[in-house]
């Protein structure tokens, strides 16, 4: 009895381990004929993504003979996690996906080659945006990765019930936001006016609100200060702006949205029932597939605060190199390909913000659902590009902490003054170190 | 791990802190009410889980037509994935759009949608009903197979004596099988106190960390990189869990003695 239980306990292990691909990352990475082979790891994986990249790693193999490229796709949850641990265990991956928030972990625990040396006089760095340029070397004149792309909130609208509501245009500011989702808002019609979101990451959309209140005195290297360096927090700006955000959901949001993460914002709108819902750009191919049809809806630039102005916070991902990669001149390579015209139709086809200066030109851009992101790119002056602090440390513990919080006055059982003044604190706390 | 700084954000310097950790968690106010939510967790869904799955199981045991089609039925659950039915349920409670709502607004128990998951003293229920959907099959499946064991001389002799049925459940059924609910009750406190699935997938401990319990939170602290104090968690739940094991096993030995 017992050495079949020691068998079989055996036996599950062995396949625990065959499920779990605990395959060694092989080591020279020469293959055939003195090939070399890049291990590529992405992160934020989906089926239709990982298909389009291995179509554009094949177009790259095409290009530079010599050079293989193996990808692997993580699931999206476990994605990070998996990458740190190859990362850690040094071997294995030698071309990555860097995230605005994994690059601080991973440069700090020195897991990232800085490619700033290889960039210099790359002709494909004078051809990204001023934006990409900005991600792409950072304060301290490091390169972990170029940016593929920006995720960028913009103000997805219903013009229809906006037309029936007795409005011209979809809301430019966050005032003319208020008024028009109170005025759609019907719960005994089931129709509502703003997807608000009171749950998971829900500092994003709050954020929006608070620098466009600040949109004049906004340190544009850092959104979360102002300049007179203090926190943003801290100013007569956002405590009335966290007011109106709060009137907002009170008035123009369901209920329960105090709970609502991605995923019940998007169907909110999808399923037809609310007029207005601030999200990235990858929304619009969702909204495609569902039933709205292309007259119901469209992408309006973000909502303005009272200077006529608003931040325009970008969260990105790029491509970066491993320190432990053995293959670091074939790696750099690759990661200047994926950068130059190939990053187009990357960003076509995952609706993001391109980096390249020739997309805005592209008929792709000027239409439709993303007319409404070319318009904020062209006027610098309205959009103001700001960087938020996504890459702290504590970047993580202060999503929970925002939602916590927000959500705690949703419910009435903290004041928006207590919440600002905690904030304030916290972060104030946190740079002082 | 648990008695060093272990943060994501800087392995090169993991230096010994002894209980700092264990002495930050305690004094943090969410620890006090991550264990009582742990408690409530735990008994609310336990107790309704026997009682469903004990009658399901008597009503399970008499031979009837299609019996073994409503047995895959009952069971089938159980083989489905804790954090798949969070999910599932976490759209069934969703406020506008879920069926619960839709439902109880039909049968007029509600005039306007409930907003479980938004609403702080609702969201616990939610988590805990969906729990106790998921885990009455559990007790189904271990209560049924005692009842299997029990002689039919024993009912026999229990009807001659004049026995009706409440008597014949509290004389007869339930000392027979008094082991078989001890061991699963015990066995099902260890696993629900251990089962974040269902919560972190409807809620993730929101709003406002209502339904926060050890487990979650300890999945709170591994997602922000604080592995440290996520280990201290953890050994405070073991904790509590090699408890309940002793307890759990001290009593298999006794009743194999007995």
């Amino acid at each position: 009895m017992r050495k079949k239980l020691i068998s079989a306990v055996a036996a599950m292990s062995a396949f625990g381990l065959v499920l779990t691909g605990c395959a060694g990352g092989d080591e020279g990475n020469k293959g055939e004929g003195g090939d070399v082979t890049l291990q590529m790891v992405e992160s934020l994986t989906n089926p239709a993504r990982t298909d389009l990249l291995k179509g554009m790693l094949a177009d790259f193999e095409k290009a530079n003979p010599g050079i293989k490229v193996q990808l692997v796709s993580p699931p999206t949850e476990q994605a990070d996690q998996k990458i740190q641990q190859m990362l850690q265990s040094g071997s294995g991956v030698d071309v990555l996906e860097v995230r605005d928030l994994t690059v601080g972990p991973f440069s700090n625990n020195k897991w990232l080659y800085d490619m700033a040396g290889d960039l210099k006089g790359w002709e494909g760095y004078d051809l990204l945006t001023d934006q990409t340029k900005k991600f792409t070397v950072d304060a301290d004149g490091k390169a972990y990765f170029v940016p593929y792309g920006f995720y960028g909130l913009s103000l997805f609208y219903r013009t229809d019930l906006v037309k029936e509501a007795g409005f011209a245009g979809p809301p430019k500011s966050w005032d003319e936001l208020i008024s028009q989702a109170a005025k759609i808002q019907d719960p005994t019609k089931n129709r509502y006016g703003y997807a608000f979101r009171g749950g998971a990451n829900s500092s994003g959309q709050l954020m929006s609100i608070l620098e466009a209140y600040n949109a004049d005195n906004l340190d544009v290297e850092n959104a979360y200060k102002v300049t007179s360096g203090k926190t943003i927090f801290s100013t007569p700006e956002s405590q009335v702006a966290l007011d109106k955000y709060i009137e907002l959901f009170k008035t123009g949001s369901p209920e329960s949205s105090v709970a609502w993460g991605y995923a019940e914002m998007v169907q909110a709108f999808t399923n037809g029932s609310t007029a207005f819902l601030l999200q990235d750009p990858e929304v619009i191919a969702v909204v495609n597939d569902s039933t709205l049809t292309k007259d119901q809806w469209n992408v309006a630039p973000n909502p303005v605060g009272p200077t006529g102005k608003a931040a325009w916070p970008m969260a990105t991902a790029g491509w970066g190199v491993a320190e432990s990669s053995k293959h670091k001149e074939e790696a750099v390579k690759l990661v200047k390909w994926l950068s130059g015209d190939p990053s187009t139709k990357f960003a076509q086809d995952n609706s993001l913000v391109p980096i390249l200066k020739s997309a805005g030109e592209d008929e792709f851009f000027k239409t439709g659902p993303w007319a409404g992101y070319v318009e904020m790119t062209s006027n610098p002056d309205t959009w103001i590009s700001v960087i938020e602090p996504r890459s702290s440390a504590w970047w993580t513990e202060w999503m929970k902490r925002s939602e916590t919080d927000l959500q705690q006055v949703l419910l009435g059982k903290m004041s928006t003054a207590d919440l600002l003044k905690g904030w304030d604190e916290y972060w104030t706390q946190k740079w002082e170190g | 791990m648990a008695f060093r700084k272990w943060s994501l954000w800087d392995l090169t310097s993991t230096p010994f802190v002894g209980l700092g950790n264990f002495q930050t968690l305690i004094a943090d106010p969410m620890f006090g009410k991550v264990m009582l939510n742990s408690v409530i967790w735990v008994v609310c869904s336990l107790v309704p889980q026997l009682l469903i799955g004990f009658l399901i199981a008597l009503g399970l045991r008499k031979k009837f037509r299609f019996r073994g089609l409503y047995q895959a039925v009952v069971f089938y659950p159980w083989a489905v994935s804790g954090f798949l039915i969070g999910i599932l349920f976490r759209w069934m409670f969703n406020s506008e759009f879920g069926v619960v709502n839709d439902l109880l607004m039909r049968i007029g128990i509600v005039s306007k949608p409930v907003p479980w998951l938004a609403n702080p003293d609702l969201a616990l229920v939610a988590v805990i009903v969906a729990n106790i959907w998921y885990g009455v099959t559990f007790f189904s499946i271990m209560i049924l197979a005692a009842l299997q064991s029990v002689p039919d001389e024993l009912y026999e002799a229990a009807a001659l004596d004049g026995a009706g049925r409440w008597q014949t459940l509290t004389r007869v059924t339930i000392p027979t099988i008094r082991s078989t609910l001890v061991l699963t009750v015990l066995l099902r406190i260890i696993w629900i106190f251990n089962f974040p699935d269902i919560i972190y997938a409807m809620t993730g401990g929101g709003p406002g960390d209502q339904t926060q319990i050890a487990t979650t939170w300890m999945i709170q602290y591994t997602q922000q990189g604080e592995y440290g104090l996520a280990s201290a968690l953890g050994f405070i739940i073991m904790g509590v869990l090699v408890v309940f094991t002793g307890m759990y096993l001290m009593l298999l030995n006794r009743e194999r003695t007995s």
